[in-house]
């Protein structure tokens, strides 16, 4: 076991690259990417089928994939986001997630 | 002469889902299927697999993130597309289908597409009209074409039943 120091030594407070635990509430986005192999007809239904989300605004989501390349299709806490990517890889999307910046 | 009317090969009736399959046609899918769970329960790194199992975490500074998510979820993911094909197995050749089951049906030709697609190495620009009989992986591309039109069948037959 290391000795307790006498007297503290000057602290040098360092700032870590990425901040994990800064704000908890900050919520994570969940991205999908555009892949040449998914069918845009299988993408929306997949859309409205995991997110409840109407035909119109999963066709939107799909064509912002589409044409843009990715498209934030949900968001929330990190476990949320998780399960969201999770049910996404079920279908075959090629979706990720990263802090909402 | 009767008139002859197409036939979609998945059709939403008042009592269930039927398939219009020919013979070879549901030859070639459980083929298909009973291949690729073959896979999936092999090694996970094999390249054919590189867009069933995505990243989650795609920055750098969430590589740990990454490396949790793929040691907690993969087996998931594994367990949950092999139920799904063999649900689809069973079923192949029943006279009316769920909707869950057209839902499994679905997901695992997607991932068929998937692997396929990954091995023919598809991109946006392929004319799926333009088939090069030279080709040596002319028959793959053919497949892929056939599970294309199958899956594109499958999502109209179950998009016709969701609410809007």
């Amino acid at each position: 076991m290391l000795p307790m120091p006498v007297a503290p030594a000057p602290q040098v407070v360092e700032r870590p690259a990425v901040d994990e635990t800064a704000d908890p509430d900050r919520p994570w986005i969940v991205l999908v990417w555009n892949d040449p192999i998914n069918l845009m007809s299988y993408v929306t239904f997949v859309f409205q089928k995991l997110f409840g989300y109407s035909l119109e605004k999963a066709t939107e989501l799909m064509l912002d994939v589409h044409q843009k390349g990715r498209a934030v299709v949900s968001s929330g806490s990190r476990e949320k986001a998780e399960l969201d990517v999770f049910r996404l890889h079920e279908h075959g999307l090629w979706a990720t997630m990263q802090r909402d910046d | 002469m009767a008139r002859w009317q197409f036939r979609p090969p998945v059709e939403r009736t008042r009592h269930g889902f039927r398939l219009h399959l020919a013979e070879r046609e549901r030859v070639a899918v459980r083929h298909l299927l009973e291949e690729m769970r073959d896979l999936l329960v092999g090694p996970s790194d094999h390249p054919a697999l590189r867009r069933v199992f995505p990243a989650a975490y795609h920055l750098p500074e969430h590589a740990e993130h990454d490396a949790e998510y793929q040691r907690l979820m993969r087996e998931e993911l594994v367990a949950s597309r092999v139920a799904g094909i063999e649900t689809v197995l069973g079923v192949l050749d029943a006279k009316v289908l769920s909707d869950a089951q057209v839902t499994a049906l679905m997901q695992a030709l997607n991932g068929l597409r998937l692997v396929l697609g990954t091995v023919l190495d598809v991109s946006e620009d392929d004319e799926p009209e333009e088939i090069d009989d030279d080709d040596p992986l002319a028959a793959e591309r053919h497949l892929y074409g056939f599970l294309s039109w199958l899956l594109e069948w499958t999502v109209r037959a179950l998009s016709a039943g969701l609410q809007d």
